[in-house]
């Protein structure tokens, strides 16, 4: 949390200090919240540091706006490539001709993870042509998915597997164009065999933070959902939107609706439930696929977007998993709900913004190379973070969001930085100061002792600040690491760093052991209690423990969800 | 119990698929010689284990062949008067919660949700009696005194003896890939019973342990019949039963747990039709109930032949983890139910019921904390009555499902009952230094309500801390 920030931070150390920023806004939500405990303050004029704009605005308003050098939004000025259904599609297609013109086959294959799509009513004779053929062929079952382009929260969209469903509409669209029906849509082809959990079609909502788009520069949080419909899944029934659709503002509107939960279970349980059915490599493969997805989505647009400094964006992916556990992207949100329907949703809303302004990071205070801030783990820059080629799939995506660990760490380690960068300046202050004064008394005296005195004692105290500092970051700091100077060796440190992660079973282990140390200094009364002959079965007893070696199982439970670093941390601290 | 002749274990042996492997390698091996002599064979069986896997082959279907009978009389007298006495309490309070559902439908503001025939605290509450009914019988001149809440003569493990028996759970090794996959292929291989078990007592992988299952109950090449019984059930299910309603309002608070919400569904499904399932009566290893006809009540026991107890959704939930089809679902809680499970609402002397889990529990924590078994009684909040709930639902809505599962797995590998003794001795070491400085009930009652997060292998380990 940023509080942590506030705590370590000295107030002299900020290039840019929290009190001195503003935010605007018009949502009254999640997002609010977040920029108040950040201590930001409001405003309604134009002198703010950041604005949360809804979508609308950037296209009215930006263009005619000259915005500072400082001010950062949280759009890009043409997101729509990339939210929009129709132009997303449309971007996919072109970028993946475009890769087979090129002679890359392979990258153009992975473009496979977005459903046969045409647009309507411009394309409408080529997917009659398809819907033809496939009828011929005999599948009359097939079902397709009609989306309203630019309409959210389920709205307007429907299923059908018969043409005559959609010529009505084809005809009002034809005849009447003023009808406010008579808009643009997608037909998808309709993924039939979706994963059901319970009997119950999912989607995943999942959230990707881009800083940048040259070099494309991508934050993936830890922590999502997974939308569940409250009604059994049936195949055949395609006319019941309640079975179909995991929108929440479509659920909300169903009768048994539970308030408490919101029908949604974090990414951290589902990844636990696939886990244990479909077992460990199955899963992180999966996720390991997710992400590479969200990566391919926006390299396709990367350069149809036009990057700009002051904007920012956190989309949110809707993701399906079919019965392979093969993901499907469903869409791009450019501006994710953050309203919040249980507390426990507020909260992770709430801390999900306030990562994101740490990344962001208005008051200047990170190096920009941090490959994780909060929930968020960086995952390409320029190029995605590769990983080393024999390991297993793995992706921080759905493991233990440790964030507050993680920002504490962080925020100790700035700080000191900051301490140290703010003494460097200031020593190089001192030293402008005293050339004049030392050029003045060397013409008196060339060598005399008084002179060097403070010098001397300037790189006593700088040198032993130095390492000192070194000692405590690399022990608080594993994964963190501060002046990384290229972006090759970027890559390189986090193939090695990632590694740590899969002996974190070994390490918790030996955290464990000093854990069972440490609690049998804590019970000297039960020792005096204990009659020699129970000291003695317990002292063999204790000797097996030492021994202890973590369950498999539980170690892989750990490397997936990442509890080992969880351990590690607390260790740590 | 029935016997076999050779003729039969000989047809049982060709049914099986392992017979004929064998038979293939004994061919193979002597693939070029004329004449064979039976010294030839045994000779052979002898050098390359084909013998010790024929052994093995045959013991299992001769354990096979006997029919477990379900367990009826108990050899102890009073424990049979007393499972007639707690059938008798229990018509008694459906007549009760029957009183309050029609009261209910009468008055809709009145949303009473408690609504159950009986929780884990009324079983506690009824064993205990047992101790003032014991004494007067058997020490009718002596002044026995005990600290312990349940103190009955019955035949016991000794304590020592569980804990020894799962003390090789703190030495489990770490596993590398290679060999968490070779335990992959001898799953999809294996057949015996003894070798499944053996699988399940050190470390069953994610994924295979649903196959494990079914191979342990023989489910492996039935799923059409088990689709097909559920099917059946299911269609019975339209016929309303008046217990449907205490499965529904029992769902509730299943539907609250993170975990399970998603499956609130399915568990009632199955809930729904494992109370009118007629094989249960059958295959279930103690007679739960002592199932009197009363002349004047409406209703009867089940055709399980015992009530559905608070909480009973518990159980299914976790095995909605293992797979998406729901006949599998309910044929491997049927099977857990019949084997195990019931073990924990029986008033019974045998080793896995409640009655002896719970004085197992008592002797350990007596004997190796007695601090805490001390402090615990003086405020008022006996051990048992702390870990009663743990106890009696397995840990299910205390642990995350895959830790659940892996006491599971240990049931079934030790085919006992026992790890639960273990579990809770680990769980009331684990919180005994803030137990300790409880001062009454509320402040214990405190402790488990904050957040807690608790791991099968970390209770296994305090368990052995002392």
């Amino acid at each position: 949390m940023s509080e942590y920030f506030r705590k370590y931070i000295k107030k002299e150390h900020y290039a840019n200090h929290y009190s001195n920023l503003k935010f605007k806004t018009s949502f009254r939500n999640c997002i609010l919240e977040a920029f108040k405990r950040r201590l930001w303050k409001e405003t309604d004029g134009d002198d703010w540091d950041i604005m949360w704009a809804e979508k609308e605005w950037i296209h009215e308003v930006m263009d005619h706006t000259h915005l500072q050098s400082n001010q950062k939004i949280n759009h890009f000025r043409n997101h729509y490539e990339l939210t929009r259904k129709d132009l997303m599609i449309k971007n996919f297609k072109r970028y993946k001709k475009n890769l087979e013109r090129e002679g890359k086959q392979e990258e153009a294959n992975n473009y496979n993870f977005f459903p046969l799509t045409f647009h309507l009513p411009s394309e409408y004779p080529i997917f009659f042509e398809e819907f033809k053929r496939q009828t011929n062929n005999g599948d009359t079952k097939t079902a397709w998915i009609m989306k309203p382009i630019g309409k959210s929260q389920g709205k307007g969209i429907f299923i059908f597997n018969k043409i005559q469903q959609i010529s009505q509409w084809k005809n009002t669209l034809r005849y009447n164009q003023d009808n406010p029906q008579a808009e643009a849509y997608i037909v998808q082809k309709y993924i039939a065999d979706p994963l059901l959990i319970g009997g119950k079609k999912f989607d995943m909502r999942i959230y990707l933070l881009c800083t940048s788009y040259q070099p494309l520069t991508l934050y993936l949080y830890r922590t999502g959902f997974a939308r569940f419909t409250h009604h059994r899944y049936d195949n055949e029934d395609i006319s019941n939107t309640y079975v179909h659709l995991t929108n929440v503002a479509i659920q909300k509107t169903s009768d048994n609706y539970d308030e408490k939960l919101g029908g949604k279970w974090n990414l951290q349980t589902l990844k636990l439930y696939l886990m244990t059915k479909y077992g460990q490599e199955k899963v992180a493969e999966t996720f390991y696929n997710i992400q590479m997805l969200m990566i391919r989505s926006l390299q396709a647009v990367q350069k149809i977007i036009i990057n700009d400094k002051h904007c920012f964006e956190l989309y949110g992916f809707d993701i399906l998993l079919d019965a392979q556990l093969k993901p499907w992207l469903l869409e791009v949100n450019a501006s994710p709900s953050m309203t919040s329907n249980t507390p426990v949703d507020f909260e992770l809303k709430c801390g999900l913004l306030d990562d994101v302004f740490t990344i962001i990071d208005l008051e200047k205070v990170l190096t920009g190379n941090e490959e994780q801030i909060g929930g968020f783990d960086l995952i390409c820059k320029g190029t995605p973070i590769k990983l080393p080629i024999n390991s297993t799939f793995t992706t921080y995506l759905g493991a233990f969001n440790n964030r507050q660990q993680q920002l504490k760490k962080i925020a100790k380690s700035t700080a000191i930085r900051l301490a140290q960068t703010y003494q460097e300046s200031q020593t190089k202050a001192i030293e402008v100061g005293s050339k004049g004064q030392k050029e003045k008394e060397e013409k008196d005296k060339q060598m005399r002792s008084s002179s060097k005195g403070p010098q001397v004692m300037q790189n006593g105290v700088n040198g032993s600040i130095k390492t000192n500092n070194q000692t405590k970051q690399n022990t608080i700091i594993k994964r963190n690491t501060t002046n990384l100077p290229t972006l090759g060796t970027v890559q390189n440190k986090s193939n090695i760093k990632r590694y740590p992660l899969q002996n974190a079973g070994q390490q918790s282990q030996q955290i464990q052991q000093s854990q069972s140390n440490s609690s049998k200094k804590n019970n000297p009364n039960e020792d005096s209690m204990l009659s020699a002959n129970q000291k003695l079965q317990k002292l063999t007893q204790e000797s097996k423990i030492n021994q202890f070696q973590p369950y498999k199982q539980q170690s892989q439970y750990n490397d997936v969800m990442g509890m080992g670093s969880k351990n590690l941390q607390k260790n740590e601290e | 119990m029935q016997q076999l002749d050779n003729q039969e274990i000989l047809m049982k042996l060709k049914s099986s698929k392992q017979f004929w492997d064998i038979k293939k390698k004994i061919k193979q091996g002597f693939n070029d010689q004329q004449k064979i002599g039976v010294n030839d064979i045994q000779k052979f069986a002898q050098s390359c284990e084909i013998e010790d896997q024929l052994i093995k082959l045959i013991s299992h279907i001769l354990k096979k062949s006997k029919k477990r009978e379900t367990l009826k009389e108990d050899q102890i007298e009073f424990l049979n008067t007393s499972k007639i006495k707690w059938t008798e309490l229990l018509f008694k309070n459906l007549d009760i919660v029957h009183q309050k559902t029609k009261n209910q439908e009468e008055d809709d503001t009145n949303t009473d949700s408690k609504l159950y025939i009986y929780d884990e605290k009324n079983l506690l509450a009824f064993l205990q009696t047992f101790k003032q009914q014991q004494h007067s019988a058997l020490y009718q001149n002596v002044q026995f005194q005990s600290n312990k809440l349940l103190n009955i003569n019955i035949p016991l493990k000794s304590s020592q003896q569980i804990l020894d028996k799962y003390q090789y759970l703190l030495l489990q090794e770490e596993l590398q890939d290679e060999k968490i996959n070779k335990i992959r292929k001898q799953i999809e291989n294996e057949h015996l019973d003894i070798e499944l078990e053996k699988i399940a007592q050190t470390f069953v992988p994610n994924g295979e342990r649903c196959l494990l299952y079914l191979k342990y109950f023989e489910f492996d090449h039935q799923e059409t019949i088990l689709q097909q019984n559920f099917t059946k059930l299911q269609k019975e299910c339209l016929n309303q039963l008046f217990y449907d309603e205490l499965l529904e309002i029992d769902g509730h608070e299943i539907s609250e747990d993170t975990f399970y919400f998603v499956f609130q569904e399915q568990i009632l499904t199955c809930l729904k039709c494992f109370i009118r399932d007629k094989t249960i009566k059958e295959n279930i290893r103690i007679q739960l109930q002592n199932g009197i006809k009363k002349e004047q009540t409406e209703f009867q026991l089940p055709i399980t032949g015992f009530f559905p107890f608070k909480n009973i959704s518990k159980y299914v939930a976790p095995l909605c983890y293992l797979s998406t089809k729901i006949h599998i679902i309910y044929a491997l809680f049927k099977e857990f139910f019949c084997r195990y499970f019931c073990f924990l609402h029986a008033i019974s002397s045998e080793n896995n019921s409640i009655l002896s889990l719970c004085m197992q529990i008592e002797e350990i924590i007596s004997t190796h904390s007695p601090k805490l078994f001390h402090h615990l009684k003086v405020i008022g909040c006996d051990t048992l009555k702390l870990i009663i709930h743990q106890l009696v639902y397995c840990f299910v809505g205390d642990m995350d499902p895959p830790h659940i599962l892996t006491i599971y797995d240990q049931i079934i590998g030790h085919d006992s009952l026992e790890i639960l003794v273990i579990l809770c001795v680990g769980f009331l070491n684990k919180y005994k230094s803030k137990l300790l400085l409880a001062k009454n009930y509320e402040n214990v009652q405190q402790i488990f309500q904050e957040l807690r997060e608790d791991k099968f292998q970390e209770l296994v380990q305090f368990a052995y801390k002392q």
